[in-house]
Order: structure tokens, then C-alpha cells, then sequence
């Protein structure tokens, strides 16, 4: 099985973030505090607790390097922790928005984080050592509505980001005195590079593959968007899927990609030789689903009832519940964060969702997607 | 995928109508010699080719829907049609679904059953959240 641990945290959460060296994981269990975890002797023990937000948290992210936290939340403010001592100390970051933040991640330098907010704008932070404080810079234009999600390219400069507006666009966060100058790639703050329009529905989800050569976003209407040579003439893939829409997405390798969604089991998408991207298999179970029994309880009776009128009265009894395939979370997944790496390959994962579950994961054991990893 | 065309020209439109009634009796033909199957594919097909406006949807229903109508095995229809067609299929079930009228209804739901379980819930999703290319 790929699952290594379940660990029942909270009763939901809304996002998750590993310390650097995943012994403590910081979480928000549906309010407006972050607690972290640290696993002592097989245990889970809460060790700190973040109380500075108003209202929901919608991001966390835990910089490996420089080990800070930096929240997002409704109350449309951003903290920066440092832990001082035990401590964990706040700085507040003026985001100047007037909607909530829903999004929030660390540059890979981690000189710089990106917030994506429901006031159509991507917020770029960056530190003023004069100062000494966050200074964000907004990307105002383009976005026609929320902005769901934000990816950093490897580079340290391009964001992407995803939006209610169906679209996926690349912006340069060039900022003067951050970065350093690259006379290859002259662009300025806020400039769009990219703006991908393919789906008609919700985008969320936006990552960048280990190069970042190729990017990958799913849409609400349960299809994921696969984009290869991001830049002025892109190759854009569609993936249909038969099930529930995914949330969130982590390439585990230049050609593997694992989606989470609504339908709580991990999906495998993998590129083949031609670069043409399919749907593998799920990670909760080996075979093929029979169709008979894709639904749990609640959408046979739904569903009995639906088709009882033209079926006269007979019952349908080709479904079965859901508990039968083994699932592992049992409400929508909401976020997949990498856990270990091998050079560029992500072997162990973390997923977390409304079920207040953290479940770990482990590629080791699947021999046939190793073999696909490989190449 | 390209975005759909939005704005038919006047005379466009008198090109699709034409189009979709040299489908019509295609389909006729079809269903005479009993390949209902068959004759739902050339329904299907092109559609979104047919873009444009209230009429030329109208009249590409009255076809899908003739050809919907006449099929009696569900589950070998769907067997031989390819899945591209599964997500336009579903939509114009659900445009059945809407008229009220008693047989189409019943015939469009035995179909939804059997297409559900085929292309699964992703395919309902895929009618639901678009609003670009409707039927």
C-alpha cells in the first residue's frame, strides 16, 4: 500500500506545511490559528500555537531554508514566523488588500513569497533590511476574478497562477535589488508573459515541473491542463478524467504528476515517451474499478431514486458503498506537499484534507509507477 | 482547444442549417436500414462545428434528438461510440431531460444511467461547469 501513516490532527484542515526536516508539521485546523505538531516517540504532541489571525487561514508555507512561516488568511493579512528561541514571533506584512488572501508560497530562494487573493491580485513580498520589514508589491492587472493558487518557477522570477476566470497566467516578479539582473530574460514587475486559456471553468492547483519546463493545473469541470515549453508558442494538453474535480497537484518527476480532489484517492498521471500525458491509475487500489460500484451510499439513494421512475420500480442494486475500495480520507483532499527528495524525484508525499486527516504516502511501494519514474 | 466561435454571421447561419439538414436525411437513411447506432454517431459528430446561435442549436437538436430516440440497446450503443462523444452526448441528454415531454425524458434517463456509469461523474461536471459551448 502506498500509504505509510493516517494521522487524525484536526477535525479540518484547510492547509498543512512540513518543517525542513519533517519533524514537525504546522497546520490550521479550520480557524484562525496554526498549530505545529512534533512527533515525539510515535505521538503527535502540539507544541506551538499561532494566534495572531482574525479569521480563517487559508495558506501556510515553511521555508526550508531560512525555516520561516508565512500564513495567509481571510482576515486579508499576512504573518512572517520566526522562530526566536521557542518562540515563534509574528511580523505582519501589509498586503494592502481588500479581499481575503487565499494562497500563499515561498519563492524557491525564499527571498520572496507570492499570495494569491479574491481581490484579483497576486501579492509579491519581499524583505527591506533597511527597514526591516515585508514590503508587498501587487500584480493589479489581468485577473478577471480570484486568484486560487500560485506556483513559483525554479527560477526564482516567473509566478503562475491560477483564477476563478478559468485562465492560468505566467508574471515576472522582477524586483530591483532582489533579484539579480539576467540579461537573457528582461522583463519587468508585474509583466505578463503567458496567459493560458483553456478552460471555461475554476482553475486551481498551479505547479511548475522540476525544470519548470512544464506546468500543470486542473480545471473544476474534472479535466487537468498540461503545459509543455511554457513560452511564446506552448503545447497544451487536455486530460479528461471520468471522476470528481481535483484541488491541487505535485509532480513527483519531470513526466509524473499526482492529483488530489474531491474524490479522496490520489490520481497518477504520467507522460509517456511522445510526451503525451494519460491517466494511470489511482493510489488507493491496484485494479480497475468495476463500474458498478464507483458510488457510496449517499449517490445510490440519490441515484436510485433518479432512475426508479424510468426503470419502473426496480432497484438498482449495481452499486456498492464506497467503503468497500479501501479509501484513506474520507472528504475532499485539499493540498499534497513533497516530503522527501531524490534529486529531482518526490518519493514520499503528504496529502490533507476536510477530514482532518494527514495522510503520508510513499511511492517505494508501487512498483509499476517506480518504473515510469525512472525514465 | 480553441474558443468557440461566439458571433455567427447571417449567412453563416443559413450554411449550418443547410449542413444540418443534409445531416437530417443522412440520419433518415440510417434509421431506415435499422442502424440507429450509427445514425446517433452522424448526429453527434461536427457539433461543435455548429456553432452559433438559437436557431442552428435548435435545429441540431431536433436531429441528435430524432436519433436519440430511436435507439433500443443502450448499452451496445455506447459501447461502440467513441468517447469523445460521451461529454456532447451528455449535454444534449440533459437538454432532453429539460424539454418535460414524457418518452424523450424517460429515454434520455435510461441513457444517463448507462452513460454515467460509463464516462462517470466527470462527465455530468464537464456539462455543468460549461457555459462556452452549449447545445
Amino acid at each position: 500500500m502506498a500509504v505509510t501513516a493516517v494521522h487524525q490532527l484536526a477535525q479540518c484542515i484547510t492547509c498543512h506545511a512540513w518543517s525542513a526536516d519533517r519533524s514537525m508539521v504546522a497546520l490550521c485546523p479550520n480557524n484562525s490559528e496554526v498549530h505545529i505538531y512534533r512527533l515525539v516517540e510515535d505521538k503527535w504532541e502540539k507544541v506551538h500555537v499561532l494566534q495572531k489571525h482574525d479569521q480563517i487561514i487559508s495558506g501556510i508555507d515553511w521555508g526550508a531554508r531560512s525555516n520561516k512561516i508565512v500564513t495567509a488568511s481571510h482576515d486579508r493579512n499576512s504573518y512572517v514566523w520566526n522562530l526566536e528561541r521557542s518562540e515563534w514571533v509574528p511580523t505582519l506584512v501589509i498586503l494592502r488588500l481588500n479581499r481575503a488572501a487565499l494562497c500563499v508560497q515561498w519563492s524557491p530562494k525564499e527571498n520572496k513569497f507570492a499570495v494569491g487573493s479574491g481581490a484579483k491580485t497576486v501579492c509579491i513580498c519581499y524583505y527591506e533590511q533597511e527597514n526591516n520589514w515585508w514590503v508587498s508589491k501587487l500584480i493589479r492587472k489581468r485577473h478577471d476574478s480570484s486568484v486560487t493558487s500560485v506556483s513559483w518557477h525554479p527560477d526564482n522570477i516567473l509566478v503562475a497562477s491560477t483564477s476563478t476566470d478559468g485562465k492560468c497566467r505566467i508574471f515576472s516578479t522582477f524586483i530591483k535589488g532582489v533579484d539579480a539582473r539576467d540579461p537573457k530574460k528582461e522583463s519587468r514587475f508585474g509583466e505578463l508573459i503567458v496567459q493560458l486559456d483553456l478552460s471555461s471553468s475554476w482553475t486551481f492547483g498551479v505547479k511548475w515541473s522540476p525544470s519548470g519546463n512544464t506546468l500543470a493545473y486542473v480545471g473544476h469541470n474534472s479535466v487537468i491542463y498540461f503545459v509543455d515549453d511554457v513560452g511564446p508558442s506552448p503545447l497544451a494538453q487536455n486530460v479528461v478524467f471520468r471522476d470528481l474535480p481535483l484541488r491541487d497537484v505535485l509532480f513527483v518527476s519531470e513526466k509524473m504528476v499526482i492529483g488530489v480532489g474531491y474524490d479522496c484517492i490520489p490520481m497518477v498521471f504520467a507522460a509517456d515517451e511522445r510526451g503525451i500525458w494519460s491517466f494511470i491509475r489511482y493510489l488507493g487500489e491496484r485494479k480497475a474499478v468495476s463500474s458498478g460500484s464507483r458510488y457510496g451510499s449517499q449517490f445510490s439513494e440519490a441515484f436510485g431514486k433518479f432512475y426508479g421512475q424510468a426503470k419502473l420500480g426496480v432497484s438498482n442494486d449495481a452499486v456498492e458503498t464506497s467503503r468497500t475500495r479501501g479509501v484513506v480520507h474520507e472528504n475532499c483532499i485539499n493540498s499534497i506537499i513533497p516530503l522527501s527528495r531524490q534529486g529531482t524525484q518526490i518519493r514520499r508525499f503528504s496529502t490533507s484534507g476536510l477530514d482532518g486527516k494527514i495522510v503520508m504516502w510513499d511511492l517505494e511501494t508501487e512498483q509499476d509507477l517506480l518504473e515510469l519514474l525512472v525514465h | 482547444m480553441a474558443k468557440a466561435e461566439r458571433f455567427v454571421e447571417a449567412d453563416n447561419a443559413e450554411a449550418i442549417i443547410t449542413r444540418i439538414e443534409h445531416k437530417s436525411r443522412k440520419i433518415e437513411s440510417l434509421l431506415k436500414q435499422y442502424k440507429p447506432v450509427e445514425a446517433l454517431k452522424t448526429a453527434l459528430e461536427g457539433t461543435y462545428a455548429m456553432t452559433g446561435d438559437e436557431r442552428c442549436k435548435s435545429a441540431h437538436w431536433i436531429v441528435v434528438h430524432r436519433a436519440i430516440m430511436a435507439i433500443k440497446d443502450v448499452d451496445g450503443m455506447l459501447s461502440s461510440l467513441d468517447p469523445e462523444y460521451y461529454d456532447i452526448l451528455m449535454k444534449y441528454l440533459y437538454r432532453g431531460l429539460a424539454t418535460g415531454d414524457r418518452p424523450t425524458c424517460d429515454q434520455c434517463l435510461r441513457i444517463h444511467e448507462k452513460l454515467t456509469e460509463k464516462a462517470g461523474l466527470g462527465c455530468i461536471l464537464r456539462f455543468l461547469t460549461d457555459t462556452v459551448n452549449t447545445v
